[in-house]
C-alpha cells in the first residue's frame, strides 16, 4: 500500500514535469474544461487512495472512474456553456464535496492505524 | 502479484495524467493572468461585433445622407437656374437689359411746314397716347429715341421740350416697341384710333414692322 502511494506521488511528479515541459499550449477557451476535468481527476485519485487504504482497490474501477469523471466534468462544462448555464459549478461542487469526504476518510484511516 | 503490479502501473499512469493536466492548467492560468481573462475577451469581442454592426449602419447612413446631399445640390442648382431665369425676365421687364425681337418702329415727326420755326406741335400727351396704345396691345419693351420706357419713366413737357427719363428728346420721335408686329401696327392704325387722331393733328406718323429690332437698355437718369 505504501508502495502504491509512493508510486502515485512519483507519477504525479513525472506528470507535472512533463506538463511543464511539453511545447504544446492549450488555448484559453479550453482552460475551463481542463480545470474542471483536473478537479474530477483529483477526486478520482483521492477516491483511489481511499479504496487502497480500505483494501477495496480495483484498478478497473479506478481507471474507468478517473477518465469517465474527467470527461463528464468537461462535458458538463461544455453543455453548460452552450446552454448559458454555469453547469460546471455542479461538477465543482460535487467533486469538491467528494474530495473532502475522501480526504477525511483517508485521514481517519491513517490516524486509526497510527494509534493502533 | 501481477494484479497488484498492474494496479500500481495504472495508479502511476493515472496520477501522471493528473500531473500533466494540473501542470498544463497551471501554465494556462498563469498566462491568462498575464494577459486578459476569458470573460473580458468575450466582452471585448461582443463589443467589437456590436461596433462593427454600428459601423455598418453608419455606413448606410453616410450613403443615405450623400444621396440626400446630391439631391439637395441638384435641387439647389435647379432653383438657382430658375431664379436666374426669373431674374433675367424681371430685368427685361424692368428695362435693365436690351431687348431684341420682332416689333414695330413708329416715327412721329412734325409736318414739313412746322419744322425749324421752333413751334413743336407734338406734345408729351401724344407720345403717351402712342406708348399707351402699344402697351395695351402687348408691347414688351418700348423706347423713344433711345430712352427705354420703364416703370419710373416720365414723359412730360419741360417748357417747350419733351423730357423722357429726364433727358430732353427732340423730334422726330422714333418709338421702338417689341411685340407682335401685326397686333401693334393694327392697334395704331385702327380707324379712328391713335394714328388717325395724330394725323388729324397734323403729325406725320409712319409705322414700320420689323422682324428683328433691338430696344436699348435703361441707362439711368
Amino acid at each position: 500500500m505504501w508502495w502504491g502511494i509512493l508510486l502515485a506521488v512519483l507519477g504525479l511528479l513525472i506528470g507535472i514535469l512533463i506538463g511543464f515541459n511539453i511545447p504544446v499550449f492549450l488555448p484559453q477557451d479550453y482552460a475551463k474544461y481542463l480545470s474542471v476535468a483536473a478537479l474530477a481527476a483529483l477526486d478520482s485519485v483521492f477516491g483511489g487512495m481511499r479504496a487502497a487504504l480500505e483494501d477495496k482497490f480495483n484498478h478497473g474501477i479506478f481507471v474507468s472512474g478517473f477518465f469517465s469523471n474527467a470527461l463528464l466534468a468537461a462535458g458538463l462544462t461544455l453543455v453548460g456553456d452552450r446552454l448559458g448555464i454555469d453547469l460546471y459549478l455542479a461538477a465543482v461542487v460535487a467533486f469538491g464535496v467528494r474530495l473532502f469526504q475522501n480526504l477525511a476518510i483517508i485521514r481517519r484511516y491513517i490516524l486509526n492505524h497510527k494509534i493502533k | 502479484m501481477t494484479g497488484k503490479t498492474t494496479g500500481y502501473v495504472s495508479i502511476m499512469l493515472v496520477t501522471a495524467i493528473l500531473g500533466v493536466m494540473l501542470a498544463v492548467q497551471f501554465r494556462v492560468v498563469n498566462r491568462v493572468q498575464a494577459g486578459v481573462s476569458t470573460d473580458r475577451a468575450k466582452e471585448i469581442v461582443d463589443e467589437l461585433n456590436q461596433i462593427d454592426l454600428e459601423k455598418e449602419s453608419l455606413h448606410h447612413e453616410i450613403s443615405d445622407l450623400n444621396d440626400k446631399l446630391a439631391q439637395v445640390n441638384q435641387g439647389q442648382s435647379e432653383a438657382v437656374k430658375a431664379l436666374e431665369s426669373e431674374l433675367e425676365k424681371v430685368r427685361l421687364s424692368a428695362g435693365l437689359v436690351a431687348a431684341t425681337g420682332p416689333g414695330v418702329e413708329v416715327v412721329l415727326d412734325n409736318p414739313e411746314g412746322g419744322k425749324g420755326n421752333g413751334v413743336f406741335i407734338i406734345y408729351a400727351e401724344d407720345l403717351l397716347k402712342v406708348v399707351n396704345e402699344l402697351l395695351g396691345s402687348g408691347a414688351e419693351a418700348i423706347s423713344i429715341n433711345g430712352q427705354r420706357i420703364t416703370d419710373t419713366t416720365e414723359i412730360r413737357m419741360a417748357g417747350s421740350f419733351i423730357n423722357i427719363n429726364t433727358k430732353r428728346v427732340m423730334p422726330p420721335f422714333q418709338i421702338l416697341a417689341i411685340g407682335d408686329p401685326d397686333a401693334l401696327a393694327n392697334a395704331l392704325e385702327l380707324p379712328g384710333g391713335v394714328g388717325d387722331y395724330l394725323r388729324s393733328m397734323g403729325i406725320v406718323i409712319t409705322v414700320k414692322k420689323h422682324q428683328e429690332l433691338t430696344v436699348p437698355a435703361f441707362v439711368g437718369n
